[in-house]
């Protein structure tokens, strides 16, 4: 079909939004696009989400953190932003998610708010609570790997 | 901060907004992040302070404040599971914390939370089959005890029970209004990866009804609460409006 003429066409503001999971969470852009239209769907119904679009333009998140760009109609913004706070677990990965800025572009919203895409984590042992265990590492932030799950510390917790 | 999004807001007349955001998190060991992780999210987050729950949690309020340059507030979450219980409790606990909170559920709980005055919040007070009528508002403004307005079944769950949960936020939201009682609001985060900055608490409020200055109000009164408790704390203070002046000595 032929393209809307310019003045018709939609517009559109790029969320940018910072992305945080344990480090062996491996979250894929497929799920975490169904996440996000599902609690798009299931906070704003099927006209709010409709409206407020919330599609994934560029993901990239790895070894427990990254970021994000989400699509959205002008005017939906907080809408969009109450059904990002909504996406709490993607198949069953907890997930930490904060806007960190909207923008008129894509290059914009990438440039301006998302910084370094992949952080760079370190793997190393820690002695956390009197023992030994693995962890990664980064920014002053350490992910721990207990006998019962991950545990979110940070360097001044390790000994 | 500029909100171009529609508010219905005409709920702060009084310009008490001296607080930003607080939030009242969960820390190792019930939750799965330690309390200086928690602090490091939430200053990354934007709020200005944070109440640790968790009384087993092992920090230095003071130390992480000064890293973070973010209030750290001293909470003991009192989780008992019926009245008698928790009044132990509290008399234990009261002296140890700047906020006291009881974790309601039952409508036992819930009705013993508001009748006390030690207590300065009734946390989740829907957990269970816990239930709030207008008699529990009315002695919760009589023995001035916040009741939380808890997000977190808002952000985490779906289907038939956020939409429970809904429906009981409802309810409380129209008698927190109807008797003005006082109230906070928090996501209940046990982890940092469940904390969610406050723009993002404010936008969410909008669409369940709560007003994004209803969310803004509640994660405030934290703070407001947290200074009012540290001048009672004082050792110059009395009773409300006396204080130990300079003379006596």
């Amino acid at each position: 079909m032929k393209h809307l003429p310019k003045h018709l066409q939609p517009r559109w503001r790029y969320l940018a939004v910072a992305v945080e999971t344990w480090p062996d969470a491996d979250i894929g852009r497929r799920a975490f696009q169904r996440e996000l239209w599902y609690a798009g769907q299931n906070l704003l119904g099927d006209p709010g989400s409709a409206d407020a679009d919330l599609r994934l333009l560029r993901y990239d998140v790895a070894e427990g953190t990254g970021g994000a760009i989400v699509r959205v109609r002008r005017g939906e913004v907080e809408a969009a932003r109450a059904a990002l706070a909504c996406v709490d677990e993607v198949n069953g990965h907890p997930i930490g998610l904060r806007l960190t800025g909207v923008s008129g572009s894509v290059d914009a919203a990438s440039e301006s708010y998302l910084g370094d895409p992949a952080g760079s984590s370190t793997q190393e042992e820690v002695t956390f609570e009197g023992a030994d265990h693995p962890a990664h590492r980064r920014d002053g932030a350490v992910d721990v790997e207990t006998p019962t799950g991950w545990l979110g510390a940070t360097v001044h917790d390790c000994e | 901060m500029s909100d171009d999004g529609g508010e219905g807001g005409d709920r702060n007349v009084d310009g008490s907004e001296e607080f930003g955001p607080f939030e009242a998190v969960y820390a190792h060991p019930v939750g799965q992040s330690t309390a200086a992780r928690q602090v490091k999210t939430a200053a990354e987050f934007g709020f200005e302070g944070v109440v640790v729950r968790t009384r087993e949690a092992e920090y230095d309020p003071g130390e992480l404040a000064g890293r973070h340059n973010i209030d750290v507030v001293r909470g003991v979450e009192i989780d008992a599971q019926d009245p008698e219980r928790a009044s132990g409790a509290i008399g234990n606990h009261r002296s140890e914390c700047v906020v006291l909170l009881v974790h309601g559920g039952t409508d036992a709980l819930n009705r013993f939370a508001v009748e006390q005055d030690r207590v300065d919040v009734l946390t989740k007070p829907f957990d269970g089959e816990g239930d709030v009528n207008h008699v529990l508002v009315k002695e919760a403004v009589a023995h001035d005890v916040r009741i939380e307005f808890d997000l977190g079944p808002v952000l985490r769950d779906d289907g038939g029970t956020r939409v429970r949960r809904l429906r009981k936020l409802r309810k409380l939201r129209e008698l927190i209004d109807y008797y003005d009682a006082p109230y906070v609001v928090s996501a209940t985060p046990a982890s940092h990866l469940r904390l969610r900055a406050p723009r993002e608490l404010a936008a969410v409020g909008e669409q369940i009804g709560l007003g994004a200055d209803g969310v803004r109000e509640g994660l405030a009164e934290w703070g407001r609460l947290a200074a009012r408790n540290r001048e009672r704390l004082s050792e110059s203070f009395i009773s409300p409006g006396v204080k130990r002046g300079r003379e006596e000595e």
